[in-house]
């Protein structure tokens, strides 16, 4: 590099404005330690006397609704339906897409570090590990659910809404809406499909090729291991909720050994596996496998109507029934829009906007009210919906619907069926 | 400078474009081969951009047809459903306030760095590159923390991190020009009378000006393309393209949308480019041989 000692360019050492500088340098550095040295305050909880008081106070909030943004039909109903709804009693609601859901934890996680009260994430579309790690970080509101006047028109004895994925709701998150694990197959290629667990692995076995699961740690695959261990536990029954070492050990070695036997009858013989459910889905789309899984099933209607998947898929409902699980709106205690954020939390529960999201021609979510608590004019919106020509309805998905395992379980299973199935070859 | 300066005052001057420069002209076989070469290359960069459009007018595009079944706009109406143009409006605003503060800073570092006694210049060197080196993931969930707690509103939260994301690129490009600039030239013009401003603008700002927009340009992309940073520390406040196209690339049945969204981002940088490009030009034109040989005895 040339330098070049000229006037125009030589500075003397500013040996003042130097020593300046480093007064200022040290006093910031000194300012962002004491910053990030201090405890963070705890985040407040709003208490409210009653729900009139929460209306009242919810009136010109922005609540910000952070949910996955991968479902077309999901943003369109809140778009068009529930954010109106919302703008007719004084919250406007405003809808943050994200690739995961980890994303909006994460950035409620960084609020209640720095003790923030006007958090900008009000209600997360949440269940299962997202909602225990906040729940063990205190990310969440809890206790204002027992508020929501829609609250009393679901059953406080429905263990899928008391327990999410076997950590206790307590309050911390409002029921959304309901999903059952559910496999679908191509019925023109698949003419004899298999009505077990047990079945559908002894029908890939004669057709090598044919079938597929995503691998874990993805969340489907993750399903699909847990509803194996089942079958080959004998039943959900057998499989204690609660995690522990002894019931790993007892009942996990006819699972994978089952998975293992399996392997070279999968797709390309189990060499390489779906990385998500997405890529699985693409390739039952693309007619590579005969079998797809989704806890979403009320994606299938759209996706078969738009030609996405196979006219002829078909629902496979299976004797023992299969996994299912609530989802919900939970609320950071970083929230600065509380009232407002309960207001949408309760409008969501509503008849009106459950029955919209449940007709599969909107989103085909299934409505976590108890019908027996309904009013006729109430029920009557449910019984109007279309039936989906695709998916069954949620009684017949949900026949001997067995519970989540709790979270415990999940990290465990998914590391020895790495261990095992994966690189055990 | 581009100018290949002659062992003596009378060889003649002549510019590389210009015929009859034998250092340029390439003959027979190794002619075919440099075209080519340029044939695959556009080849290399067009051929990933063939099925990104094809999905994006795609409604319907299955397993084994080679081209799509049904054409139409279903991706353009599920893109603009969600909200593009808003997103789009945010996006070009990130980028060319990014830019806008990035290239000016990179511009000072580089200035410093490459005619001034800066104290520690290696450190603050590799200062510079720091952030190439951690992961934005990281830096986004940590000092978001910090930000909050110093009340910093979530968009200028963005701007700034982002700002400092681009900074490696942009110091880096001015280095390099600030390396290859001759102040000779600066001098001169002081010599002949010309005030600091116009030295600035006149002199300093024509000879940079390619190297300013490639900096632009980098520290526009790192704005436009950010996902991690605009979500954790924007909190939500500025919903931006590659949020619309993240969230949709993680659904099943929306690569039309995903298709056409990238496709449509891939528009604005390329117009820039093309400005880079012309941009990047010599500014004063070809020279004559006249004027280049108006000062030989």
């Amino acid at each position: 590099m040339r330098r070049f000692g000229t006037g125009l360019t030589r500075r003397a050492p500013h040996s003042t404005r130097r020593r300046r500088f480093s007064t200022l340098m040290a006093g910031v550095g000194a300012a962002l330690l004491a910053l990030s040295a201090c405890s963070a305050p705890a985040p407040a909880q709003q208490d409210f006397a009653s729900w009139d008081q929460v209306v009242a106070d919810a009136q010109g909030q922005t609540v910000r609704l952070w949910m996955y943004g991968g479902e077309e039909q999901g943003n369109a109903y809140v778009d068009k339906t529930l954010i109106p709804a919302a703008a007719r009693l004084g919250v406007t609601l405003q809808r943050v897409p994200v690739a995961d859901t980890k994303d909006a934890l994460n950035r409620v996680l960084t609020e209640v570090q720095a003790g923030t009260r006007d958090g900008t994430v009000d209600l997360v579309w949440v269940n299962g590990d997202n909602f225990g790690t906040g729940q063990q970080a205190g990310a969440w509101s809890c206790g204002w659910t027992d508020l929501l006047p829609n609250m009393g028109l679901t059953n406080p004895a429905d263990p899928l809404l008391a327990n999410d994925f076997g950590t206790p709701v307590d309050g911390c998150e409002a029921p959304w809406h309901k999903a059952q694990f559910t496999i679908a197959y191509n019925s023109a290629t698949v003419t004899d499909p298999p009505h077990t667990l047990a079945g559908l692995l002894d029908w890939a076995q004669e057709h090598p090729g044919r079938f597929t699961y995503p691998a874990p740690p993805d969340f489907t695959g993750s399903v699909f291991t847990r509803e194996v261990l089942n079958s080959v536990s004998g039943g959900y029954q057998n499989v204690p909720l609660q995690y522990d070492q002894k019931a790993f050990d007892r009942l996990t070695p006819a699972l994978y050994s089952r998975l293992k036997e399996l392997a070279p009858a999968l797709w390309r013989q189990g060499k390489t596996y779906p990385k998500t459910s997405a890529e699985l889905n693409a390739l039952y789309a693309g007619g590579q496998v005969d079998f797809t899984m989704t806890y979403g099933p009320a994606e299938l209607t759209k996706l078969v109507a738009d030609g996405t998947y196979p006219a002829a898929t078909q629902v496979l409902t299976l004797t023992e029934g299969t996994v299912g699980n609530a989802s919900f709106l939970a609320m950071p205690a970083t929230s600065g829009h509380q009232a407002g954020a309960m207001v949408v939390a309760n409008l969501a529960l509503s008849p009106e906007q459950q029955a919209a999201k449940a007709d599969s021609r909107v989103w085909g979510q299934f409505t976590v009210l108890d019908t027996a608590k309904l009013d006729p004019a109430q029920r009557a919106l449910f019984a109007k919906l279309p039936q989906s020509p695709v998916v069954p309805s949620y009684e017949v998905l949900s026949q001997n619907a067995s519970p989540e395992l709790s979270a415990a379980w999940v990290p465990a299973l998914d590391d020895a069926w790495r261990r095992l199935v994966l690189t055990g070859r | 400078m581009a100018l290949t300066l002659p062992p003596e005052f009378s060889t003649p001057l002549s510019w590389p474009d210009q015929p009859g420069n034998g250092l340029r002209t390439s003959q027979g076989i190794t002619r075919v081969l440099r075209i080519m070469l340029a044939l695959a290359l556009a080849l290399w960069f067009l051929l990933p951009l063939v099925p990104l459009v094809l999905w994006a007018f795609a409604d319907r595009w299955s397993f084994p047809a080679v081209l799509p079944q049904a054409w139409g706009w279903e991706g353009a109406r599920a893109a603009l459903a969600q909200g593009a143009i808003p997103a789009f409006g945010h996006s070009l605003l990130l980028g060319l306030l990014v830019s806008a503060i990035a290239t000016p800073l990179g511009v000072l570092a580089a200035r410093a760095l490459a005619y001034h006694r800066v104290l520690f210049a290696p450190a603050v060197n590799v200062m510079l590159f720091a952030p190439l080196a951690l992961p934005a993931f990281v830096a986004a969930l940590g000092l978001n923390v910090l930000l909050l707690r110093l009340h910093v509103p979530p968009f200028a939260g963005v701007v700034l991190l982002l700002t400092v994301y681009a900074l490696p690129y942009t110091s880096y490009v001015m280095r390099v020009a600030y390396g290859a600039h001759d102040l000779a030239v600066e001098e001169e013009a002081r010599l002949l009378g010309a005030s600091p401003w116009q030295v600035m603008w006149r002199v300093q700002l024509p000879l940079l000006a390619p190297a300013l927009a490639r900096a632009a340009f980098l520290a526009f992309l790192v704005g436009w393309s950010d996902y991690v940073i605009t979500v954790l520390v924007g909190g939500g406040t500025i919903v931006t393209v590659p949020l619309l196209v993240a969230g949709a690339a993680a659904g099943t049945g929306n690569d039309a949308t995903v298709a056409l969204l990238s496709a449509a981002a891939l528009l604005p940088p390329l117009v820039l480019l093309l400005g880079v490009g012309l941009l990047g030009r010599r500014p004063s034109g070809k020279p004559t041989a006249k004027s280049m040989n108006g000062n030989l005895p």
